[in-house]
């Protein structure tokens, strides 16, 4: 909106003349009126910020008045932190080289969304819900969910698909003391003893566990390891939409 | 570190340490048959010869020049390629100073005053030189600080170069002094790369036999540093044939650069069963007869048992297997294309356009499923948007709360697990926190991809409608992104020069593809996903293999940035357009330019070939959407040994030829074109009141 052409910007003021000139200078000849002064502004401001600076070092080097070398100073320093520019030629060419040299990676079959690593993705929950009461269960081979009664919080029971609603509880291991309410139904969840194993190397704490620790055993996540523990030593398939979508499950906020 | 040591020792010997030289020397036992052999090489020895005007800073300069030579000698010993060299020319650069600054004037108005004295046919090729030999005599003065005489040497000479390179000069003007440099690292790369020219081999022995002369040889050494001359034998080249091929910031592509073998062939399609089921209107199938109710193989991929010897091996680089909804796709699609349309000069597709309006947001990208069924818009506001093309609404998956209620073993579960109350036309993406500058479908239409000036590329998951990850490595605004036509790999190019590959489960990119001297603008994939081709602000595309990292064509002739590119379906050829509003036309396989396409007055932004690749659609800043006929721009091609050989090319004028129509939107800029997989065009671009 409101792109003018240069000609017909008329300014008031010396300066804003001489920054509509700079501008034809450079060749741009449509811009907003607001630009001039955004320009302005940032002229100001950037020499403003250098003659400050350029007073510090020449007073830290104790002369009298400030003169070229502390301005020259003050801009190299406030170049290399403001303003950087990408990486030079040569160290491009050197990085690419070594990445180009590793082959490609072959593609695992059959293993469901190619996502990285959970810890560079952005599926885990960015919330911790407060624990009012926990529960705790010595059940072998179960997860234990504690029972709060936190007001419209709902949570993600673990993979429905895989057992059968019943009236027993979800245990969640008690090493994290996983905060999370259920609503109405519970599930039992037939975890094959390797995972009962695998969770057993995960550090153990009782108290509220920090999301970021083990998100993978807290509440929502609960459904990405199970279907992944699972589902790599099921031998019979889910449908491959399913799995995605239930890995995807973890960010939907439904608060 | 070869290059380092070399330019050691260098600084030792200009520092006049002789004895720590030595000792260097002897240890790093650097010297040897290396050095004979650049001694005996021809530029070398030409070097050597001059040794003229002033004694002392020619001794060093020629000392300095021949240690260029060797550190160039090492480095293709040591197998790598003279052009990353720039290790040793960038510490040299620093301390080479070709002659007398002063005297750049001088030099440059002898030379100027020998080339236009010269024959006719000598004349055009030889122009080439102004451009380069300019910026670089220019940017040394900036660099080594002779900022009056810089200035001089600008006002007097940069309004005898061609119009095309006005833009570069502008920029050249606002540097002034050494410390401007520092920040532009496209005139550095500039300064450390050598300017490619190809010239024939009577006018470079004119030009030789001219700078060789005694009071020539100091702009013989500027020649020798900044300049390549690649040399081919046979008639000069005229103005207009030039005049297509120049343009780039690194001048032109030695013929070596576009010598590899590319495997432009497509992969061949999987055979499998195609059920024919009831709807099906075919009167019949392929073979005339009569419809049998009974599956029948897919005929695409049947075609040819031999391996077409310019497709690449099937398992070249990995890529993702089939999945079932991934099969289910392609039987779509090829029922889809038994309905399409045929277009041709006589039958020009129907043109939808798609108008964003009330986009003060800003539109920045756009991108349209294969199916045509979703359309995403990119934004300045550093949103990005989900519509829904067709009656079907957007759905995301339902909570987990809700999914424990539904019924798993009921048949029709991938409907139900889908959540009917927040179904709507338009679903918005946050999470980016600059404007989003491209965006790419996955080809299952699982996925979406966006680009950002925030640095990052985020993928998008369109089942839950929310952000999965996203991949940080580009720290500078990244201009384009796409997903490869098998899925899984994507490709991603910025304002740090470079092009990176990646796949969706890795979080940092596979590949690295550097080269260009100024941002990427714009990636795309080959149809066999084996290349990558990229546009760029140096004016140039290249194409890269995925293998390995290689660029294996350099493609110049545009004279400004490229902002689309596409592949023909077959995988043969590639079009381009850029700033200046031209498309060209390329051919892979002989890494020639085969066709250039004149019509549009502004920045062509959308490139597409039909399905079958009978029409080329462009579009434009110029709110034009122009049909060009694909299958008679390729269609004399000759693969003339002469013309692949020199790399000669004379285009026919005949653009207004192929031009099959002109369609004007209402001051709509066309941002996107899209075939349908039956042959409609789909236009998109937002709506500008100007």
């Amino acid at each position: 909106l409101g792109r003018v052409r240069a000609a017909e910007l008329s300014g008031a003021f010396p300066a804003s003349q001489v920054m509509a000139q700079i501008l034809k200078d450079m060749g741009i000849t449509e811009y907003e009126p607001r630009v001039i002064n955004q320009m302005l502004e940032f002229a100001y401001r950037y020499v403003t910020t250098i003659l400050e600076d350029a007073k510090i070092y020449s007073s830290h080097a104790k002369k009298s008045s400030v003169d070229a070398d502390d301005v020259r100073l003050a801009i190299q320093c406030r170049t290399d932190q403001s303003f950087t520019s990408p990486p030079p030629r040569d160290f491009l060419l050197d990085i690419a080289r070594q990445k180009n040299q590793t082959p490609l990676p072959l593609i695992k079959p059959y293993s469901g969304p190619r996502l990285p690593p959970d810890r560079y993705c952005l599926t885990a929950p960015n919330y911790r819900l407060k624990s009012l009461q926990k529960k705790v269960s010595s059940s072998a081979g179960r997860i234990t969910v504690p029972r709060l009664s936190v007001g419209a919080v709902s949570s993600r029971p673990s993979t429905p698909t895989l057992g059968t609603p019943s009236a027993q509880a979800v245990s969640v291991s008690t090493k994290v003391g996983t905060p999370v309410s259920l609503t109405g139904q519970r599930f039992t969840v037939q975890i094959p003893s390797s995972q009962a194993a695998v969770k057993s190397a995960t550090p153990t704490t009782p108290t509220v566990q920090n999301v970021l620790i083990n998100p993978s055993l807290i509440g929502p996540k609960n459904i990405l390891i199970t279907t992944n523990m699972v589902s790599s030593q099921n031998t019979s398939n889910e449908s491959n939409p399913l799995k995605r979508k239930h890995e995807d499950d973890d960010d939907y906020d439904n608060l | 570190d070869r290059q380092t040591l070399v330019a050691v020792l260098q600084f030792l010997r200009r520092s006049n340490l002789r004895e720590s030289e030595e000792i260097l020397r002897r240890e790093a036992r650097l010297l040897g048959d290396d050095l004979g052999a650049a001694a005996l090489s021809p530029t070398g020895t030409g070097l050597l010869g001059t040794a003229g005007g002033d004694a002392e800073s020619a001794g060093s300069d020629a000392l300095l020049s021949r240690l260029l030579l060797y550190a160039n000698a090492f480095a293709v010993g040591g197998g790598v390629v003279v052009e990353d060299q720039p290790d040793v020319s960038a510490v040299l650069s620093a301390y080479n100073q070709q002659g007398d600054p002063t005297l750049y004037e001088e030099y440059y108005s002898g030379l100027k005053h020998f080339i236009e004295c010269s024959l006719d046919c000598h004349r055009a090729e030889l122009s080439q030189l102004f451009y380069p030999l300019f910026v670089h005599m220019y940017l040394e003065l900036v660099y080594n600080q002779h900022e009056s005489e810089a200035k001089s040497f600008f006002e007097r000479f940069h309004g005898d170069q061609e119009c095309y390179y006005q833009d570069d000069l502008r920029v050249l003007s606002s540097l002034t002094k050494k410390e401007h440099m520092k920040g532009n690292e496209t005139m550095l790369d500039f300064r450390t790369s050598k300017f490619v020219l190809r010239i024939s081999r009577d006018s470079y022995q004119l030009l030789k036999r001219h700078l060789q002369e005694k009071q020539n040889n100091q702009i013989w050494n500027i020649v020798q540093e900044h300049l390549y001359i690649d040399i081919f034998d046979g008639m000069p080249r005229s103005k207009q044939q030039i005049d297509a091929m120049v343009g780039s910031l690194a001048g032109e592509a030695k013929r070596e650069a576009n010598k590899a073998k590319v495997f432009f062939g497509l992969l061949k399609e999987p055979e499998f069963d195609v059920p024919l089921d009831d709807e099906d209107e075919e009167g019949e199938n392929e073979e005339g007869k009569p419809k049998k109710k009974k599956p029948k193989k897919d005929s695409v991929g049947s075609k040819s048992k031999k391996q077409d010897p310019n497709a690449p091996p099937q398992n070249r680089i990995p890529l993702p297997e089939l999945k079932d909804s991934d099969k289910l796709d392609k039987v779509m699609n090829m029922k889809e294309a038994a309905r399409r349309v045929r277009l041709g000069p006589e039958c020009l597709p129907s043109i939808c356009f798609y108008t964003f309006l009330n986009a003060y947001q800003g539109l920045t990208a756009v991108d349209i499923t294969d199916d045509s069924s979703m359309i995403v818009g990119g934004f300045a506001d550093s949103t990005v948007r989900v519509w829904s093309v067709t009656p079907k609404k957007l759905r995301s998956v339902k909570t987990a709360a809700d999914l424990s209620l539904i019924d798993k073993e009921s048949d029709d579960v991938l409907e139900r697990i889908m959540d009917e109350k927040t179904a709507s036309e338009l679903k918005i993406l946050y999470g980016h926190s600059g404007p989003v500058y491209g965006t790419s479908f996955s080809p299952d239409r699982n996925y979406l991809l966006s680009c950002s000036e925030d640095g990052t590329v985020r993928l998008w998951s369109l089942q839950t409608f929310t952000c999965l990850v996203g991949y940080k490595g580009h720290n500078y605004p990244v201009w384009d992104t796409q997903f490869s036509p098998y899925g899984y790999y994507f490709v991603s190019g910025g304002h740090d020069r470079v092009a990176r590959l990646w796949a969706t489960d890795h979080y940092q990119p596979l590949r690295i593809f550097a080269g260009h001297l100024a941002d990427v603008t714009c990636t795309r994939f080959h149809p066999n996903s084996n290349y990558i081709a990229t546009g760029s602000a140096d004016r140039t595309v290249r194409l890269w293999d995925v293998l390995n990292g290689n660029c294996v064509r350099i493609f110049t002739g545009h004279k400004g940035p490229i902002h689309s590119l596409a592949f023909s379906p077959n995988g043969r050829f590639l079009a381009t357009g850029a700033t200046d509003g031209r498309v060209l036309l390329w051919d892979i396989g002989h890494g020639l330019m085969v066709g250039e396409l004149k019509g549009h007055t502004d920045t062509i932004y959308a490139l597409r070939f039909s399905r079958d690749g009978e029409i080329l659609a462009s579009g434009s800043m110029d709110n034009t959407v122009r049909l060009w006929d694909a299958v008679k721009a390729f269609e004399d091609l000759e693969t003339d040994d002469f013309t692949t050989a020199t790399g000669h090319i004379n285009l026919p004028e005949n653009s207004q030829d192929l031009l099959l129509g002109t369609y004007m939107t209402k001051s709509t800029p066309v941002v996107h074109l899209h075939f349908t997989r039956r042959n409609l065009l789909l236009a998109a671009g937002a709506y500008s009141s100007q």
